[in-house]
Order: C-alpha cells, then sequence, then structure tokens
C-alpha cells in the first residue's frame, strides 16, 4: 500500500525502462510532451504504465532512450524561450532517434 | 620507502651536492628555494624573471639541472642502467646511500615530470626488471610527448612510428573502408560511364578561367540540365593575374585583384540548383536567366556579397525570402526577377488558383490600387511591404494542416481584411493558438533530421540499407536529403537552421527600385509591382509579426 505521500510522489514522476533495463526517472509533466507516452499515463485510463508509473519501451535501446528523455528536458526547459539552441545529436543516432520520435510521436 | 624522498628533490642528493661542488657557497639559500623548485620547471618564465631578481650572483632556481653532471665518476650516458639499478638497490634497502645512482634518476625524473618518479619510489622492492620497464615506458612516453625524434631512440622510435601507423590505418579502415570502397566504386562507374559531352565543356571552361585568372565565368548555353558535383566549387579558390606583360604600365595595370567573381549560368536547362553554388560566397554576379528553375533555395542567403542577380524567364512562382534580406541588406543592388508566372495578389477578377489570397494589407487602403503616392525620400527607393498572405501551418511530419484546423487561424486574418489594419493585428492571433503551438521548440524528429543532414555521414547512406524502414520515415529522409542538396535552410523568422517548414506564407514587397538597377527613386504615381516572396518558419511560434 501507498501512503499518500508517496502517491503524489508517483504522480510527479514516472520511470522509462528502455529495452536493455535502463531506467531513467522524468517528471510527469515532461514526458507527457510525448502524446503517446501521455496516453499511458493517463490516470483516467486502466493501463498499467498509468497505474504503477513505470513504462518498458521494449524496442528502445538505453542509448536512444537517453537521448529522448534528453530531449524531453531540453523542451521543457526552452519551451518558453524565443532563442532556442539547437540540442546535439550524434549523427550514428540519428535514424535510432527518428524511429523512437516516430514511436513516442514526439 | 621513506615518503619524504617522493618530492622532486629529496635533501640527501642536495647535501652530497654541495659538497662534491663546493664553489657554491649559497646553500642556505639554495635550500630555501628548493621548496619552489617544481614551480620553476613549469613556469619558465617565472624563473628567467625570479633570477633576475635574486640577490644572490648564484642561478638560484635550479641547480638540479645541472648538478648531475657535477658529481665526480657518474658521468657518460651508459651509467643510467647502471644507476637505475642502484637507485633500486637503494630503494630495496631504504637508505639514502648509493647516491650519485639514485639522484641521477631522480633528475631524469624531475625532468620530465614528477609522476614517473614518484611511482619509482612507491616500489619499495622494485627489483631491476620493473625498473627497466620503467624506463622503455618512460622513453616512449618522452617521444610522444616531446615530438622529438633521436636517433639514438631508434627502437623506441620505430615501435613507436610503426604501432602508430598501423593503429591509424586499422582505425581509418574500421570508419571509413565502405566510404573509401564508395568511393573508387564511383570512380570506376564514373570512368566506364562517359560524363556527359555537356559537363566536359562545363569543367573545361571552368578550368581555363581558373588557369587564366578570369573572373568572369560563363557557362550560358551550354545545355546543362544539372551541375555536376565538383564543377563549382574550385572557383572559390580563383586568383586574378596581375595584367602587366610589357613595361609600358596602362591605366589596367593597377586595378584590383581582388576577383569579381561572375557566373553566368544563363541558358541552360536546370531544374534545381545545387548547395555548391551557394559555397562561392564571393560571387558578385549570378545569372540564371533562361532555365527550368521553379525555386530559388532560401541558401541563397549565403552569397552576401551578391550585387547583381537575373532570375527572369524561368518557371519560379515565388521568390526565397532571403533575396529580399539581401537587399535590404545592401549589398544587392540589381534584381532582375521578370518574366516569371509570379504569384499575384487577387484581385478579384483572376482565377482563383492563380492568384493568392491576401491576409494583410501593410500599404494604407487608398495605395490598394497599387499606386505609389511617393512619401518619404528614403522610401522612395526601400523597397515597400505591400501584402502579407496567410500563414499556412505543418505537423511535426511536415503534412499540411487539414483545412479547419487551418481555418481556425485564418478567421480572425479574414476579418482584418475589412477591419482597420494594425501593425500588431497577426501577433494577437497567435495567442489565440493553444499553447503548445507557440512553442519554438523543433520536435525530436526535426532534431535528428536536422543532426543528419549536416553531417557527411548522410551521403553515404544508401536507399538499400533504409528498405526496412517505414514510409514516412522514408519521406523525411528525402527531404532531409533534398534540402541537404539545396544548401540548407533557415528560419526566416529566427534564423535558426532546420529541415521541416512548419509555417509557410508570402509576403508581397515592391522592389521596382532594385529592379531597374537603382537608376532612380521611385516617381510619384508610379504603380507598385509587388513581387511574391516566399518566408518559410521552422516552429508555430514562427510566424508574421514574431520577429525575434
Amino acid at each position: 500500500m501507498t501512503t499518500p505521500d508517496q502517491q503524489t510522489e508517483d504522480q510527479d514522476y514516472v520511470t522509462l525502462v528502455s529495452g536493455d533495463g535502463f531506467e531513467f526517472v522524468l517528471a510527469r509533466s515532461t514526458a507527457c510532451i510525448s502524446k503517446t507516452l501521455s496516453m499511458m499515463f493517463d490516470p483516467l485510463s486502466k493501463f498499467s504504465e498509468a497505474l504503477t508509473g513505470r513504462c518498458v519501451l521494449e524496442n528502445i535501446s538505453g542509448e536512444v532512450l537517453e537521448k529522448v528523455c534528453e530531449y524531453l528536458c531540453y523542451n521543457e526547459k526552452n519551451k518558453n524561450q524565443t532563442n532556442v539552441p539547437d540540442m546535439d545529436i550524434p549523427p550514428e543516432l540519428c535514424l535510432e532517434l527518428l524511429m523512437a520520435a516516430d514511436y513516442l510521436d514526439v | 620507502m621513506d615518503p619524504t624522498l617522493d618530492p622532486p628533490l629529496p635533501p640527501p642528493p642536495r647535501r652530497l651536492h654541495h659538497r662534491a661542488s663546493p664553489t657554491r657557497r649559497h646553500h642556505h639559500h639554495h635550500h630555501h628555494n628548493h621548496n619552489h623548485n617544481h614551480n620553476h620547471h613549469y613556469r619558465l618564465t617565472l624563473t628567467a624573471r625570479s633570477r633576475g631578481d635574486d640577490r644572490s650572483s648564484q642561478p638560484s632556481s635550479d641547480p638540479a639541472f645541472f648538478s648531475s653532471d657535477d658529481v665526480p665518476g657518474s658521468g657518460g650516458l651508459e651509467n643510467y642502467t647502471g644507476s637505475a639499478a642502484a637507485a633500486a638497490a637503494a630503494a630495496a634497502t631504504g637508505a639514502s646511500g648509493s647516491l650519485a645512482g639514485s639522484r641521477k634518476r631522480r633528475y631524469r625524473g624531475t625532468w620530465w615530470g614528477e609522476k614517473m618518479m614518484s611511482s619509482g619510489g612507491h616500489q619499495p622492492l622494485g627489483n631491476e626488471g620493473p625498473k627497466r620497464n620503467k624506463r622503455v615506458d618512460f622513453r616512449e612516453k618522452r617521444l610522444v610527448d616531446s615530438g622529438v625524434w633521436m636517433g639514438s631512440d631508434d627502437s623506441a622510435a620505430g615501435g613507436f612510428l610503426g604501432s602508430d601507423a598501423s593503429w591509424g590505418e586499422e582505425v581509418w579502415g574500421h570508419s571509413h573502408g565502405q566510404g573509401q570502397r564508395a568511393t573508387v566504386l564511383g570512380g570506376l562507374r564514373r570512368g566506364i560511364e562517359e560524363e556527359p559531352r555537356e559537363h566536359q565543356i562545363a569543367r573545361a571552361i571552368v578550368n581555363d578561367c581558373l588557369e587564366r585568372g578570369d573572373d568572369s565565368v560563363d557557362l550560358s548555353g551550354g545545355n546543362l540540365r544539372s551541375i555536376p558535383s565538383g564543377l563549382l566549387r574550385p572557383l572559390q579558390h580563383l586568383t586574378k593575374l596581375p595584367a602587366i606583360t610589357e613595361p609600358p604600365v596602362t591605366e589596367d595595370g593597377y586595378a584590383s585583384l581582388e576577383p569579381f567573381l561572375r557566373l553566368f549560368l544563363a541558358g541552360n536547362a536546370l531544374p534545381t540548383l545545387c548547395g555548391e553554388l551557394f559555397e562561392l560566397d564571393t560571387l558578385r554576379v549570378l545569372s540564371l536567366r533562361n532555365n527550368k528553375l521553379t525555386a530559388i533555395p532560401p541558401a541563397i542567403r549565403r552569397l552576401t556579397m551578391l550585387q547583381e542577380v537575373n532570375l527572369s524567364v524561368n518557371r519560379l512562382r515565388t521568390l526565397p525570402w532571403e533575396l529580399l534580406w539581401l537587399i535590404r541588406k545592401g549589398d544587392l543592388k540589381h534584381l532582375t526577377v521578370r518574366p516569371n508566372p509570379l504569384l499575384q495578389i487577387d484581385d478579384g477578377d483572376q482565377d482563383p488558383d492563380e492568384a493568392a489570397v491576401v491576409a494583410e494589407w501593410h500599404v494604407p487602403r487608398e495605395l490598394r490600387a497599387c499606386v505609389y503616392d511617393g512619401p518619404a525620400p528614403e522610401e522612395a527607393w526601400a523597397p515597400v511591404h505591400v501584402a502579407t498572405g496567410p500563414v499556412r501551418r505543418y505537423n511535426a511530419e511536415g503534412v499540411l494542416l487539414p483545412a479547419e484546423l487551418q481555418q481556425h487561424q485564418q478567421q480572425p486574418t479574414a476579418m482584418e481584411l475589412d477591419a482597420t489594419v494594425t501593425a500588431d493585428a497577426t501577433p494577437q492571433d497567435v495567442d489565440v493558438m493553444p499553447p503548445p503551438a507557440a512553442s519554438r521548440v523543433p520536435s525530436l524528429r526535426e532534431c535528428a533530421l536536422l543532426s543528419l543532414a549536416r553531417s557527411p555521414a548522410f551521403d553515404l547512406l544508401h536507399d538499400a540499407e533504409l528498405a526496412g524502414y517505414p514510409a514516412l520515415m522514408l519521406r523525411l529522409l528525402r527531404d532531409a536529403r533534398e534540402v541537404r542538396a539545396a544548401g540548407g535552410r533557415s528560419c526566416s523568422v529566427c534564423h535558426r537552421g532546420f529541415v521541416l517548414a512548419r509555417t509557410e506564407w508570402i509576403e508581397w514587397w515592391d522592389c521596382s527600385t532594385y529592379e531597374n538597377g537603382l537608376k532612380g527613386p521611385r516617381p510619384s504615381g508610379e504603380s507598385l509591382r509587388p513581387l511574391p516572396f516566399r518566408r518559410l518558419g521552422c516552429s508555430w511560434g514562427c510566424v508574421p509579426g514574431a520577429e525575434v
């Protein structure tokens, strides 16, 4: 059983798990920039992800998911900026990131 | 091992040193300075200055450099190995005896850095094997660090060079093997399939210009259907030659040798322009008259020294916004764009497919008849903003939003047409939009595509490797490839580089003074002849009126 305190904490943070087992903890609002994730974590839905606050992304590797999380934070940080800096993405990750972006809809 | 022996110069050798060289009397002074010795090794300029300041006539700071040769009976390079052994023995017994040998080693250690010496000092039971290994390691390190090769070091140097060369080859083979194979194959293919004749002629013309130092490159009427890669790039390095051949120097002899690069591609059949053209950042005159161009890439912005552009007799519906930017920046003074099937402002009696709707007028109501009545003198020269078209928005996948979503933004602007025209009408529309739309953060897709489009590795990516990817991704990659080939894009509002446009709109500007080469100001009563400039934005926050 979770205490109310823990519950609100769970509400604020969600955990993304890569296919190879790396875990990334993000603020819920940051993660929900992705439409796919926001649907998964929607408390009104009965998805297990929404109940546990934990989502396993089987088809995304840890390396790519790290970049995805970096992007989510970059998006959150710059959403009200007028001069948005470029984000560094190594070219070898681009194709996999494109696939991940397609899946997560970001 | 006594830990006090670790710092650069331990006391015992010092004492022996003074006994061995009785000419040095200021040994107290030496002891005083000796704490600072390691500083002097690193800060050589400081050492030199402190020497001058010193009241002592002695070289105060670093006797350590010289004293190894002062010790009797320890000269000669061959002693070094022996001394290493002696030092090892001394270390093993824990005594500070056998001073000549140990000190020698210390000096060498100090000279190249404390690290080696202290690691030697920490081995209480050092036998000869490890010590010798240390020496070899050390010698290699020295070669790597100093960059100086000496004949006596041939064994180590040979190993070093050899291993380095093979290592480099290996790495090169790993990372570039594929690319290299591709180039070789490409070269072979090119050799087998003869290059088209018009390309050969064009290359000959360019080479001739380079050789003669002729800065007027005429490739017009060459029947070119594309610009072969590598044709224009060498022009970047074109150098003019002095025109003097005989003693009587004419006026021409004093002409500037800075190339006034002119490129004439008129009368070809070019459907697109390549990015290579926009690398010629010293280009002054560009003629693309009478081609089959449907668009001018925004990368033309990079040709900041352009003074004259001729784009007439093409298939242009719009001009890039960047061309207007070049005009307003000041260098571009002569723009020839007519005739072209340019987008006309809808004045009611035209075919709606052919004419564009105006979302906002920027000239007073009485001027909408497109007649200029000549107010301020500077405005008589400058381009006049006549009207702005509606903004078209694209989603993150680069697909035009469906009409009902566009409608939301169009409705207020359409009403603006009849309301009073104010400059800040459009930003208010932006505020009406839903919050995520106003964000200027690029999508992750966009970030990845941009990084890919900027990377040279993209050219090596073959379609066969992409066979398994979904169709949407293939389309995005094709778009990125096109953007890369055309020399890149940058947002007309915030100037970021981007691949997928999220907003697009047309602005009509009258540039008639530039169209006639700034021969005279806009005369009063002249009708405005606005040109359509196409603007692209990198995010939904980049819309008319949202200038940074």
